[in-house]
């Protein structure tokens, strides 16, 4: 009796280690507040929003369309080749199960890498298709392993008896044979299914412009926390599930006791059928079908059509909408998490963008490498709203103001909370300070980082002087033991929450933040730091150049920009955007809209070319492991 | 034979309410060749997984030797398994199976050597010591089993329908081993099987067991000859189970016919069962006989002919080494003595009412 | 029987064409520079003193996931199989359940849970217990590991103890051993294939991984997976990227080689 409760309680304790973070998420989705750091009350709003918003939906039912694609594709060849394998000499046997435990035994990161390549160098569109080759690939051994074993379990005189009584080699196949392994080739199935829909390596290497897998858009929107839509849509999915399972598990249980009775211990086959078979076949042919329904309705509507690249949750989606509704142009929209990530796609030419949206030296280095097309601006007469000052700040990097378009602007600075730091903040020293242990938030990539060494230095944090930049390293290193965490978009959520006491982060984000948590305090140390410009940009081998232009011109329209503002907090240069805020606080604002005569120093990112680009990441890579 | 080794007390067994086992009692002497003989479900598994210390009773106890084994850990009991489907360690030779319990016991290592040897060449196995279980036939795989049961000296030895997966000519072959077995070890042995000529060819003492209940203890041929139900007559061999009429002592009418028989006690026109062995049926010239029929159905047997008799609306099953074609006239004649009188149970559950010898 | 054989020909298609050629690609960019010249310096690139230090690291963690993975999944896996529970598919399901949330979310929820603030620390608070200072360390990683990958550590083990004849380890009682000599000299040899698909299906991806150690991580702990996934992404250096995978994919094979030595064919269906 202790050996049993003891049992019971191990098995518990497993169950709530499995199960903790699904609870959480669930919790999360009926929270007010769109930070997961704090609880705003109940709600049910994320639930309605879920509908609405058609990128969630877009890449939900993608990803149910390619699971159940690739699902379907792995299992019928994976069926087959499980049929060929047991026929086979040992030799053979043994290559094939070699063949099959590659993909198992091979790391993810590897195949979706190679994959990548593959792709790559064979030309291929990476979309829908390559996503659905790669998900085809790893699912494959799935059904192979579980098919296998129930073929060895079958008796080959079936077969051969279903021969002998005149059927076809096809017929007693699926007469005799395949109802044998069906509950193999079923789960097989389904754990591929499952597989697909979990997976998020692969696809991320995979994947291409204006396609997104619930997981490619959750880790874009890891950048700027998640949202709660998503853990909406997770709960609905997981209950689902869940409720399936139980229908699937228990009602034939029921039964069994009733029969108990009789000493027929089996439970009603037609019922089994129905509840095994059928339900579950259904769901997933609604599901299907309505993910084929609707992508297809989605995609064919207008023929025009430009494909954006911008970073992951810079945009109103809303405006999106506005502008297909408008202009009858299709918006391919797709999202990036840094502006190292975007280089190589576009100097690749795999991919023909047509608007992109990178940071200042980003754009300074596409232009070096001559991948920009220049923009006419007789296209674009809503350049008048842009203030001339970051026309002039544009310079900087595109020195005729002939390539790019200002979208977003900022400063890189210092978030603190009133109630942990006491003495006024304004040095990147309080970074160092033995006092903050344990309570510091850096930047996780490396210019920003580098930066704030640099400028605490007292250099330009354009520095290439090995020197220099071996003394930020090493600065950098000192201050690891001090640092709860490298992160670029959690800053916000922790802060919130009272992670932390300080934090590197974008002005954009610090008006957020202060919104939601009245503590915190943003500062441009008085050292000098970073300003930047995301801008829009179009790529030479841009196939929509017009509509590109037509995009742009309308992110300038003044309502627009507004709508954007709002959506994304992050300062726009849009200065007619800025006089129809009506919250005269954010107006007059000195962390949205400061004057930059009173600020200290700022600089903005150039582009030190690829060799000083691989000794920032060579020390950067020393730093985090140190 | 000598005095009881093995006491079952009043056990019963029940899995999700459904009883295995109903108020069993049975003893079991030292050195017998004991088997537990029934159809599947009928509780003699459950019976030896109490012996063994598989399962706990329920109710009841199970002396051994003078103590109470009732708790007593499988390993700590003095008798050993084996198991159906032999449940050899496949992860180990030959050698290593049969060692396994010396080793635990710490034996030495000579000890062990030539404990393996020798239990190897009493199963006619010898030079098999580093085979793997998975290279060698069923019946090598079961005399396994047997040799690494045998080592360790139990006093009795339980062997759970260890012949069952064995083809015919092996089984027969294999009867014959572990007679011969019990003779050298001269041990007890406890043999669990549903097949009625095993234990009618090895057993010193069958005890039927049916839905839980024991039906009969006997030797082979008590059980065989003089049955003490219907569900005995029916399970042991073939036989004619025939509704009749205890007329009076001495006297049963069957079929409407009156049958001299060497039975008594039965009262005056009590209806009882009777059991008639096909062997024991004369077929005489019509007319000679107590009843008279047709023959309708003829099948050679070997042995001899086993054919169907219609008569009086029953269908006799006769086995001669006389031949009557289909369609012959013929004459039924039992002599008394082989006509076998059976209580009739009065309801079903009486059926499988317990019997005490 | 040859038409029968001809059913594998698509697979060996897929596979030569999607798995095969993929890898040589990789190996092709291993040994090649941006020139397109023939070069050993991207496999030379593990012997830096960081990225040494991170496949140590890797090494390390994913050892101690695996081995923290098999201690919590073998009792699990023994109190399953020994229950009767009479549907297998659903403790399959219980495990792979989770899944259908996503991998990231999940892991992302550990933050939640585990954060200075977090809702465990909270339970812990209100209980006057003392906090629980794990995120952003080693420990958090090694926790995201084994909870990401338990089941694929729990559902091979159990397989294979279900398919154990009971009467094998009743026969081993019977021949005098204890409980615990039973479970040491019989049940845990024959579970050992299971284990070993257990331990490969833990390891390989514990020791790959760049999610997990960037989520729960805080950025301050650098894998393998991390630098590979950095010199594609952030450095945009395919060479470098693909000379690092080749050397990670040869260890994995060294490794997993040398425990395959007792792997039976049927060893590897976890499922």
């Amino acid at each position: 009796m202790i050996k049993k409760s003891i049992q019971k309680v191990y098995l518990a304790l497993i169950f709530i280690l499995l199960y903790a973070p699904i609870v959480t998420l669930m919790v999360l989705s009926f929270n007010e507040s769109r930070t997961r750091a704090k609880w705003g009350g109940f709600t049910l709003k994320w639930y309605q929003e879920l509908f609405k918003n058609e990128q969630i939906m877009s890449a939900f039912y993608t990803t149910l369309v390619i699971a159940f694609l690739a699902a379907a594709a792995a299992t019928v060849i994976g069926t087959a080749a499980s049929i060929a394998i047991q026929g086979m000499k040992q030799r053979w046997r043994t290559m094939y199960m070699g063949l099959t435990n590659i993909p198992m035994m091979n790391a993810e990161i590897v195949m979706g890498v190679s994959l990548m390549l593959l792709f790559i160098a064979l030309r291929m569109t990476l979309g829908f298709g390559t996503i659905l080759i790669a998900h085809i690939t790893f699912n494959i051994p799935y059904v192979i392993l579980s098919v296998s074993p129930k073929l060895r379990q079958t008796s080959r005189h079936t077969y051969e008896a279903a021969l002998d009584l005149g059927a076809s080699p096809l017929k007693a196949f699926f007469k005799v044979v395949f109802p044998d392994i069906v509950p193999g080739v079923l789960s097989g199935f389904m754990l591929a299914f499952t597989m697909s829909l979990d997976d998020f390596v692969i696809t991320h290497f995979t994947k291409g412009p204006g396609i997104d897998t619930l997981s490619t858009k959750i880790y874009t929107e890891v950048r700027k926390g998640i949202k709660p839509e998503i853990y909406a849509l997770s709960t609905i999915l997981f209950v689902s599930v869940l409720v399936l399972l139980i229908l699937v598990n228990y009602s034939p249980d029921g039964k069994e006791e009733e029969g108990a009775k009789k000493k027929v211990r089996k439970p009603s086959r037609a019922k089994v059928i129905f509840l095994r078979r059928i339900v579950p076949a259904a769901i997933c042919i609604l599901f299907v079908f309505g993910g084929i329904y609707y992508a297809g309705e989605n995609q064919m509507m207008n023929s025009e059509k430009v494909v954006v690249y911008n970073w992951g949750e810079y945009i109103d989606p809303e405006v999106l909408t506005m502008f297909e509704e408008e202009t009858g142009i299709d918006v391919v929209y797709e999202e990036f998490e840094t502006n190292e990530i975007l280089y190589p796609k576009i100097s690749s030419g795999a991919i023909a963008y047509d608007a992109v949206c990178p940071s200042d030296y980003m754009i300074q280095r596409m232009m070096e490498n001559d991948l920009l097309a220049e923009i006419d601006f007789d296209n674009i007469p809503n350049i008048k709203y842009i203030g001339s000052q970051y026309m002039e700040q544009s310079r900087q990097f595109d020195p005729e103001n002939k390539y790019s378009v200002p979208y977003c602007w900022g400063t890189v600075g210092i978030l603190y909370n009133k109630t942990m730091v006491d003495e006024p903040v304004d040095s990147w020293g309080i970074l160092w300070d033995e006092k903050y242990r344990d309570n510091i938030l850096m930047q996780d990539s490396v210019r920003d980082a580098f930066g704030v060494a640099l400028r605490y230095l007292g250099y330009s944090l354009n520095s290439t002087d090995l020197d220099e930049l071996t003394e930020a390293r090493d600065l950098l290193i000192e201050q690891k033991p001090l640092v709860q965490a490298y992160v670029i978009d959690q800053v916000r959520d922790k802060m919130i929450g009272n992670e932390a006491a300080i934090g590197v982060i974008y002005s954009g984000e610090a008006i957020y933040t202060q919104k939601e948590n009245p503590d915190l305090e943003y500062v441009v140390p008085k050292e000098g730091s970073n300003i930047w410009i995301d801008s829009w940009v179009i790529p030479k081998n841009a196939e929509n150049k017009e509509n590109a232009e037509k995009f742009i011109n309308f992110l300038c329209r003044p309502d627009i920009a507004l709508m954007n503002f709002e959506y994304i907090t992050y300062s726009t240069p849009n200065t007619e955007a800025r006089e129809m805020i009506e919250d005269e606080a954010i107006r007059n604002s000195t962390i949205a809209f400061p004057d930059l005569e009173e600020l200290p120093e700022l600089e903005t990112f150039q582009y030190l070319g690829q060799k000083a680009d691989e000794t920032y990441g060579e020390l950067w890579n020393q730093v985090k492991s140190s | 034979m000598s005095s009881k080794l093995i006491d079952f007390v009043h056990v019963s067994k029940a899995y999700r309410m459904q009883t295995v086992l109903d108020d069993l009692n049975l003893y079991i002497r030292e050195n017998e060749f004991l088997t537990l003989l029934g159809p599947s479900g009928c509780g003699k598994t459950t019976t030896l997984r109490i012996l063994g210390g598989f399962e706990t009773p329920d109710t009841g106890k199970v002396i051994f030797d003078g103590k109470d084994i009732t708790n007593l850990p499988p390993n700590k009991r003095q008798l050993n398994t084996v198991f159906q489907k032999y449940a050899l360690f496949t992860h180990m030779t030959i050698a290593e199976n049969i060692a396994f319990g010396l080793k635990i016991k710490n034996k030495s290592r000579q000890y062990i050597h030539d404990k393996i040897k020798y239990a190897l060449k009493l199963v006619n196995l010898d030079g098999y010591e580093n085979r793997m279980p998975d290279s060698l036939s069923g019946g090598q795989q079961q005399r396994i089993a047997i040799a690494r049961a045998i080592v360790n000296e139990p006093k009795v030895l339980l062997l759970d329908e260890p012949l069952g997966a064995l083809d015919l000519k092996l089984r027969q072959d294999m009867q014959y081993e572990l007679i011969r077995l019990k003779n050298e070890l001269g041990i007890t042995f406890i043999y669990v099987t549903h097949d009625q000529e095993e234990a009618l060819t090895m057993s010193d003492t069958i005890v039927v067991m049916n839905q839980g209940y024991i039906q009969q203890i006997g030797t082979p041929e008590k059980i065989y000859n003089e049955p003490e139900n219907a569900f005995v007559a029916d399970f042991i061999g073939e036989s004619n189970i025939i509704s009749a009429t205890m007329v009076k002592d001495r006297l049963v009418k069957i079929l409407g016919v009156p049958f001299p028989c060497v039975d008594e006690g039965f009262g005056q026109n009590t209806p009882v069962d009777v059991v008639i062995r096909p062997e024991d049926i004369d077929l005489l010239k019509p007319g000679e006989g107590s009843i008279d029929g047709v023959v309708t159905h003829l099948i050679f047997k070997g042995v001899h002919y086993e054919m169907e008799v219609m008569a009086n609306n029953y269908e006799w099953l006769v086995h001669s080494t006389d031949m009557f074609p289909v369609g012959t006239e013929v004459s039924i004649h039992v002599d008394p003595y082989d006509i076998q009188i059976m209580k009739k149970p009065e309801s079903e559950d009486e059926e499988a009412v317990n019997i005490e010898e | 029987m040859k038409s029968k054989r001809l059913l594998a020909g698509p697979y060996l298609f897929w596979s030569v064409s999607f798995v095969v050629i993929p890898l040589l690609v990789i190996v092709y960019y291993a040994f090649t520079n941006d020139e397109g010249g023939f070069t050993f310096s991207n496999l030379a690139q593990i012997t830096t003193a960081e990225n040494l230090k991170a496949l140590g690291l890797s090494i390390l963690l994913s050892l101690v996931s695996t081995v923290v993975c098999l201690l919590l999944a073998y009792p699990l896996a023994m109190i399953l199989s020994q229950n009767n529970v009479s549907q297998t598919s659903f403790i399959v399901l219980i495990f792979i359940l989770p899944m259908w949330m996503n991998f990231l979310l999940r892991t992302m929820a550990w933050q939640t849970l585990l954060e200075k603030n977090g809702v465990i620390n909270s339970i812990l608070e209100f209980l006057h217990l003392p906090a629980l200072e794990i995120i952003n360390t080693p420990a958090a990683i090694i926790l995201g590991m084994v909870y990401n990958f338990l089941p694929f550590m729990v559902l091979p083990i159990y397989n294979v103890l279900v398919k154990i004849d009971p009467n094998v380890l009743n026969a081993a009682r019977d021949l005098g051993a204890n409980s615990v000599q039973t479970f040491l000299k019989v049940t845990l040899p024959l579970s050992i294939p299971g284990v070993i698909s257990g331990i490969t299906m833990v390891f390989v991806p514990a020791l790959t991984t760049f999610v997990i150690s960037d989520l729960l991580g805080g950025g301050k702990i650098l894998l393998i997976g991390n630098v590979i996934e950095q010199s594609f992404k952030q450095n945009s250096n395919w060479h470098v990227g693909s000379g690092l995978s080749l050397v990670l994919m040869v260890f994995i094979i060294a490794s997993m080689a040398m425990v395959a030595k007792y792997d039976k064919e049927d060893g590897g269906a976890a499922f």
